[in-house]
């Protein structure tokens, strides 16, 4: 694995950054709720484009990949959905 | 989760531990740190400041002015408080008063505003309602001074850009203050309500709307937050401990892709953190 972490470390390091940005932003908006949501799906749309044009570049997109980075998007979006259902936002 | 709050109000619903005795005693014990005078409850701000949290959830809005103009002032004016200075700090989405005056505290302008000399009173509203349509716990903080006894010379209206604000109202007078009132506990509700015969024990003190509120057996904010953050934490471990199985069997897989995964989901938990944090205006 750590083979693997290494070659693609470039990748994490990328996405690291995406993911930092977003987390950033959304503090730094507070308390503005509505932009936070916004910036926080943002995030989430920018995580699932991150995914495909990795596994572009790589040659290695398949409908199988890009459901996964799909499902997984949309599982942390149903997450802060239901954050606002509860009225916590 | 709606449709079991709207069935069952008194299992699943916004209840809030914010209590305005915590709130003014927390508030007196911040100014005491700083070598300040306490701060005494006026009737009259916490009216002021019950309006303002009814106003916010009738109009929808999360703001110090309303979006027909009306601003804080109107509504301690409105309240028969002749003030010299005036100042609002408001907050949503808190589950304590301790947190709430943190909150205000970490912030440079409410915390200004908390430690001001320049007042003499204060009156806390707690209100639980609906706001953009979703139940929320709003704190209003309405400060004010009817003298400049013990306050520096009066500067020019600032009513600036920044969230908390402090004002002087043209020609306002300078009349003599009121004696302090007794602690006035208010409960809120967001529908027109009649005011109820006050608690024997705060013989001023004003209760609206107290006989309508339920208490919720669980309050839905914090099973909100901590199912999310039940969820989000499973994942993480399974994704963990698929990949340690993976690495340790040398099994081989063509693509994982647990480790970003893991760093998203680690994202979400986060925002989740910082979403619940509850905000100040």
């Amino acid at each position: 694995m750590n083979k693997k972490f290494k070659k693609h470390l470039g990748y994490y390091i990328s996405l690291l950054i995406i993911l930092l940005l977003g987390l950033s932003l959304i503090f730094l908006v507070t308390p503005n709720l509505m932009l936070q949501i916004m910036i926080a799906l943002l995030t989430i749309c920018f995580y699932i484009l991150w995914g495909a044009i990795h596994h572009l570049i790589n040659h290695e997109l398949t409908l199988r990949i890009m459901v996964e980075y799909v499902l997984i998007g949309l599982l942390g979006a149903s997450i802060i959905f239901f954050m606002i259902m509860g009225g916590i936002i | 989760m709606s449709l079991v709050k709207t069935n069952f109000p008194s299992v699943l619903g916004v209840s809030s531990n914010v209590s305005t005795q915590e709130l003014m005693i927390l508030t007196n014990e911040k100014r005491q740190e700083s070598g300040l005078g306490p701060l005494t409850i006026d009737d009259r701000l916490s009216q002021a400041a019950a309006g303002k949290a009814s106003d916010m959830f009738s109009k929808d809005y999360w703001a110090h002015d309303a979006p027909d103009g009306t601003t804080p002032w109107d509504f301690i004016k409105g309240a028969g408080y002749n003030y010299i200075y005036a100042g609002e700090n408001l907050a949503r989405g808190f589950n304590s008063a301790q947190d709430v005056v943190n909150a205000w505290m970490a912030s440079p302008e409410h915390r200004q505003n908390m430690l001001s000399s320049n007042y003499q009173n204060v009156g806390f509203a707690v209100a639980t309602g609906k706001l953009s349509g979703e139940d929320t716990v709003l704190v209003v903080e309405m400060l004010g001074s009817t003298n400049l006894a013990g306050a520096p010379i009066a500067k020019e209206p600032a009513k600036s850009v920044a969230v908390a604000i402090v004002s002087q109202p043209p020609g306002a007078s300078s009349e003599s203050v009121a004696s302090p009132t007794p602690i006035a506990q208010l409960v809120i509700s967001p529908t027109p309500l009649v005011p109820q015969a006050s608690p024997i024990s705060n013989p001023k003190g004003l209760v609206i709307g107290a006989v309508s509120k339920v208490t919720p057996l669980i309050n839905s904010q914090t099973f909100s937050s901590i199912s999310a953050k039940i969820v989000l934490s499973l994942f993480i471990f399974v994704l963990i401990l698929d990949m340690t199985v993976i690495e340790r069997k040398k099994i081989v897989r063509f693509v994982g892709h647990n480790l970003d995964h893991v760093f998203f989901f680690s994202l979400m938990f986060l925002i989740i953190i910082i979403l619940v944090r509850g905000s100040v205006i």
